[in-house]
């Protein structure tokens, strides 16, 4: 059995590979034509930029995958809710309600134990992150209203939610600046490497990673979502079980994960919360998912390239002369490419299927 | 006189299926011409051709006597074709002037806006045409005829030489279907020709003035209905002299009939059910026994999906009772979206089916490897040809995916299948296949699972079933052995009910007997 | 603290006219955005990207200004912002690629590139660039309504335009053959199909347009609302024009209202921020988004989306 299905399971596994590097290179070749209009030398820029990114041990394990861990975990989770076809775009929104709990629980427990604290503050950015996601999980479930307005609105009040919390209840007790107290040490995610800011959360970003892919490859459940995903009509039909919970399922975990995204990043690099947290990691998360053809573990390294885009911006500033800003432009790049890439597999793939069983039988 | 629609040579493929193969058509102003034939005869193909819907890849079409640009909706438009399609092209929430506004030009004035007179024009077409229409309220909010009226008018508003109706009656109730042929009579004596669509015999022949039967793709016959019978007609449809003439007659199957009755897997008792769209079931009752094929005939509609998502399990009846294993297997009718996923590999599919089931769990896991056994095995055994379970099922031909549903089926459920118009677009070759291999699973020996094959095909029905029951409005007539031939079956599947004397002719002769045999 | 806003007797006439002329002026340019993706979703189409033209709009307007006097830069904004919406229409419709996927792509590009691109021409520094705003024009008469005169007659000219284009595009979307043709498509590209309704140029074309709106909404930023240029300067105003166009029901004065509404509470928002820090005015800022999620959930009776948005077309198989 393996020998026969050897060779067409090699073709299923490689092609969305071949198809992120297609669509990485193309995303380059354009970066690069769009530099050299700009007057910027694409050698000199990206060499900059990969410098800044792994230029040295510092540069990669305290910049690039510190920057690639909120990356990471809103990836994680706008590629799970992908796979549901949950179109989450409310990864942001659940971020910023995961690190406002976590930082609620961190300052108002007196816990001094970190093996109390971090697990509770933990749960709690999980929980509130889900809690994010079950408005539109509900709204479309129950009245279906679509989850794309729903989620994109509820970024705006957590935003909002977030910006009346550290500048009121939760604003630091020597009332100086909008943001939350420290958190106690306890509540904060030890480093994984001495003399580098590399925290816990990158760890835990990979633990989940193995845990969802092993989730939707392995486990009735995950295979559930997968089939939501793929077909709703045939889940119901064939799969026989209704798709509801499969859905709510989708949005709860997607929410968690991100949410767990907002406090890890307080908890493990800035100790405090305030306006402004996230510079969109719930929007560039798409980009990562996208790119990572919605696979948790291809998410890891497609997370380390942004993360690396973003810590190489600044070395291609100062290096290069090349605003950082161009970074931003770059990640668009690579969604587009995606997309673009994915109409030309799918096109090609219509026109190599044997006529079009479909019509036949739908047209009779 | 020049036909309002000529059709000459007209060739239309899908794939490997011949949706219409070299098909003469000639449609007379003023008349109304019944376009009979099976499902997947080819009729909508022919219609959609008509309208510019569809390119054929081989064959003229001349409307009015011009020859048109095959394919040009746009065209057919300006020459006064005019289609109503089975599921309607209505915009949901616009009220029923919108819709019928949107379609026609002439509604507008250069500057955009509507008409002044516009409303007054379609409200003295519509008593013109005696067609009652609600025009302020939006579609959605419509009734299933109310909604056929506005597309009916919407297609009438302008200067409409030809009328296509696609199974217009299959959503009507008979006292509907009246009022809708009084409407078609009127247009058609203003000069308009008409092709009306159906597969049910007793109405085309009220309303028509000839008819065309086609069958598999290909013309049969041109008649006209005051020179035609019901009976021939039903014997053109399914192919009388065809295939099926040289099937045996009951008697084979009646002997398998008085063997030792193994056990019964599945049976209801006086079941009725609701539906959401078409037929329910009205006191249904019927008995599987394992390795027997119970062929359901009928034309589309009548009931069947009812059945088959009763028999699945997937719908309680509402009154009456049903006896069904835990899990049945069901072999639905559409294979893209209901039956797999293209995008899954066919373990991944067959997965769709254990997936909740412990023998293919270790522990939390799903266990891959036993799947992906048990996809090999299907694989083998179902003759899936260039199937592994690795392989994507998008991949597969028609005939081989619906082999691999028939098998994942049977391993869902040893003990009853349903098959659902299981060969409805393959090519003759794959429906042979599929057919073989449904065949094979029903004489799986002390394994043999309970088969409810529920077809419109005739033909299917005869060569596969070991007994046969007519589905009529969401009744289920047994047919007695004796009369397991097209010509008594087609004359029970006829609408039973608006020709009386068909009817009560049939259920006269069915009932001594009958009941038991399906019951 | 707070308690203390409460005692402070009732704003006097004087105070109530400079908070409306400040809501109109927040309102103008989210108004624009909305207007013209109220036309985009009335025909199936949502477009994320809006904050990209917002952004280019801004920029635009700042260097065609710079080049040719504020009106050239008000026309040079809209015509950024259409260009980044045809890029977005080119893969979202022509393509027939994912909307929202799409859509945020370009906004994120549409941040990145327009900084590149000031940055490039300004200087990594920034210098605050100075614009010369456009005029208020002053209407006789009706600027001298009490209260509201001011507020709704002293305006530039892109308020003007608010004020034409709500009851424009009303009659065009409801009252002519090609709002009728429009809105098939959005509610069912199927049955505008087969009307004879050119389904992608309908998208193309009200994709774009919204795009010149945002345009001119983010041109308004930068040579009405602030005479300079910054950097993520739309601040998410296109964001919060989708939230617009759900509040104010897909319909031209619906969005002019919830425009409004918006505006307001940001107005009140810098007016109770200046009065009084402790104020929790932030949660002025996000009770219009809460509003709109009621809107959705039915709350304030039936709000349903057109029933095509975001739907691809031509169908794609699955």
């Amino acid at each position: 059995m393996s020998d026969q299905s050897g060779t067409p399971r090699v073709r299923a596994d490689l092609r969305p590979a071949l198809g992120a590097a297609a669509a990485l290179l193309a995303t380059m070749a354009i970066a690069a034509a769009l530099l050299a209009l700009g007057g910027h030398s694409p050698a000199v820029a990206f060499g900059a930029l990969a410098r800044g990114a792994f230029g040295s041990w510092h540069n990669f394990i305290s910049v690039t995958l510190v920057q690639a861990t909120p990356l990471l975990l809103t990836g994680l989770a706008v590629a799970l809710a992908f796979k549901a076809r949950v179109w989450n775009i409310g990864a942001e929104g659940q971020l910023h309600a995961g690190a406002l709990a976590g930082v609620a629980v961190a300052v108002s427990v007196p816990a001094s134990s970190a093996f109390l604290l971090l697990p509770a503050t933990l749960l709690a950015a999980a929980a509130a992150g889900a809690l994010w996601a079950s408005v539109p999980a509900a709204m479309k479930t129950r009245m279906g209203v679509g989850e794309v307005i729903t989620t994109l609105l509820m970024n705006f009040v957590a935003l909002f939610l977030a910006q009346f919390l550290v500048h009121g209840p939760l604003r630091e007790s020597r009332g100086v600046f909008n943001q939350t107290d420290a958190i106690p040490a306890a509540a904060q995610l030890p480093t994984l490497i001495p003399g580098f800011r590399l925290h816990l959360g990158f760890l835990i970003g990979i633990l989940i990673a193995v845990a969802l892919w092993l989730y939707l490859a392995r486990t009735p459940g995950g295979f559930r979502i997968r089939a939501v995903g793929a077909s709703p009509r045939a889940a119901e039909v064939s799969g026989r079980f209704r798709t509801t919970p499969v859905i709510w399922r989708a949005f709860l975990v997607s929410g968690a994960i991100a949410g767990l995204a907002g406090w890890i990043q307080v908890s493990g690099i800035t100790h405090r919360m305030y306006e402004g947290l996230s510079p969109g990691w719930g929007y560039t998360a798409i980009a990562v998912a996208l790119l990572a053809r919605l696979h948790p573990l291809a998410a890891v390294l497609t997370a380390i390239v942004f993360g690396a885009l973003s810590a190489g911006g600044g070395a291609m500033q100062r290096e290069a002369g090349v605003p950082d800003v161009w970074v931003r432009g770059i990640e668009a790049l690579v969604i587009l490419a995606v997309l673009t890439v994915d109409r030309v597999l799918q096109t090609i793939d219509r026109r190599a299927a044997r006529g079009s069983p479909r019509a036949a039988h739908s047209r009779a | 006189m020049t036909a309002a629609v000529s059709l000459r040579g007209v060739t239309k493929r899908f794939g490997a299926l011949r949706a219409l193969d070299a098909v003469d058509f000639e449609l007379a102003p003023g008349e109304i011409h019944g376009l009979l034939g099976e499902n997947g005869a080819g009729k909508t193909t022919l219609a959609r051709v008509v309208a510019g819907l569809l390119a054929p890849d081989a064959g003229r079409v001349q409307i009015g006597g011009r020859e048109v640009r095959l394919g040009s909706a746009a065209e057919a438009r300006a020459l006064g074709v005019a289609m109503v399609h089975q599921h309607f092209s209505l915009v949901p929430r616009f009220t029923g002037f919108e819709n019928v506004a949107l379609f026609n030009a002439e509604a507008w004035t250069p500057r955009g806006g509507v008409r002044d007179d516009y409303r007054g024009r379609i409200e003295a077409r519509a008593a013109e045409l005696r067609l009652p229409v609600q025009l302020d309220v939006p579609v959605e909010r419509m009734g299933v005829a109310d909604r056929q009226r506005i597309e009916i008018l919407k297609a009438l508003m302008g200067e409409t030489r030809v009328l296509l109706l696609d199974e217009p009656t299959a959503v009507l109730a008979p006292q509907e279907v009246e009022g809708l042929f009084a409407v078609l009579r009127r247009v058609a004596a203003a000069g308009t020709g008409i092709v009306l669509v159906a597969h049910k015999l007793d109405e085309v022949l009220a309303a028509a003035g000839r008819v065309t039967v086609l069958r598999r793709g290909r013309w049969v016959l041109t008649r006209e209905a005051g020179g035609v019978t019901a009976r021939e007609l039903a014997d053109a449809m399914v192919g009388v002299g065809g295939v099926a003439a040289g099937l045996p007659g009951g008697g084979s199957v009646l002997a398998g009939q008085e063997a030792p009755a193994p056990a019964i897997v599945a049976e209801l008792k006086d079941v009725s059910a609701a539906s959401v769209s078409g037929a329910g079931l009205r006191g249904v009752s019927l008995a599987v026994r394992r390795g027997e094929i119970l062929g359901i005939a009928g034309v589309g509609g009548n009931g069947q999906r009812t059945l088959a998502s009763v028999l699945a399990g997937l719908q309680a009846p509402d009154a009456g009772e049903a006896v069904l294993p835990a899990e049945a297997g069901w072999i639905p009718q559409e294979r893209d979206g209901e039956g797999l996923v293209n995008d899954f590999t066919i373990a991944e599919n067959v997965a769709l089916a254990v997936h909740a089931k412990g023998a293919y769990r270790r522990g939390p896991w799903l266990d891959w490897a036993e799947v992906e056994e048990a996809a090999a095995a299907l694989v083998g055994e179902m003759d899936v040809r260039s199937g592994a379970p690795g392989v994507a099922a998008g991949t597969l031909s028609g005939g081989n995916q619906q082999k691999m549903v028939a098998g994942r089926e049977f391993l869902r459920s040893g003990k009853l299948l349903v098959a659902e118009s299981p060969t409805r677009g393959l090519d003759v070759k794959a429906t042979v296949a599929v057919r073989e291999r449904i065949t094979a699973l029903a004489k799986h020996g002390d394994r043999a699972p309970g088969i409810v094959l529920i077809s419109t095909d005739l033909d299917e029905i005869l060569e596969l079933s070991d007994r046969i029951a007519v589905m009529v409005r969401g009744r289920l007539i047994p047919v007695p052995p004796e009369d397991h031939n097209p010509a008594a079956i087609g004359e029970l599947m006829l609408g039973a009910g608006s020709r009386g004397g068909v009817r009560h002719q049939a259920d006269a002769r069915d009932r001594p007997g009958a009941r038991e045999t399906a019951g | 603290m707070a308690r203390r806003g409460l005692r402070t007797p009732v704003p006097d006439v004087a105070a109530l006219s400079s908070f409306l002329v400040s809501a109109v002026g927040l309102a103008v340019p989210l108004a624009l955005a909305a207007l013209g993706e109220t036309v985009s979703q009335r025909a199936g189409v949502i477009n994320i990207g809006l904050e990209g033209s917002v952004i280019w709009g801004a920029l635009g307007g700042a260097l065609g200004s710079l080049a040719g006097g504020g009106y050239a830069g008000l026309l040079a904004g809209a015509l950024a912002g259409g260009a980044a919406a045809l890029v977005f229409a080119v893969f979202a419709v022509r393509l027939n690629t994912d909307q929202i996927i799409t859509g945020t792509a370009v906004t994120i590009g549409s941040l990145g590139f327009t900084g590149a691109l000031y940055q490039s021409r300004f200087g990594v520094t920034g210098v605050a660039l100075e614009l010369e705003t456009l005029p208020a024009w002053e209407l006789p008469l009706l600027s001298r309504i009490p209260v509201v005169g001011p507020a709704l007659f002293d305006q530039a000219l892109t308020a003007y335009l608010v004020y034409v284009m709500v009851p424009l595009l009303a009659w065009l979307l409801f009252r002519t053959r090609w709002g009728l043709a429009l809105r098939a498509v959005g509610e069912s590209p199927e049955a505008a199909h087969a009307a004879g309704v050119p389904v992608v140029r309908t998208r193309m074309l009200a994709a774009v347009f919204a795009g010149l709106m945002a345009g001119l909404a983010g041109a308004h930023l930068s040579l009405v609302h602030t005479g300079t240029f910054a950097e993520n300067m739309s601040a998410g105003k296109g964001f919060i024009a989708i939230a617009v166009v759900v509040l104010g029901r897909w319909r031209p004065a619906g969005v002019l209202a919830a425009a409004l509404f918006f505006g307001g509470a940001e107005a009140l928002q810098f007016a109770l921020q200046a009065f009084d820090a402790d104020l929790p005015y932030p949660l002025f800022l996000a009770l219009p988004y809460v509003l709109s999620l009621a809107a959705l959930a039915g709350w304030f009776g039936r709000s349903r989306a057109p029933e095509g948005l975001a739907l691809p077309w031509p169908r794609r198989g699955h």
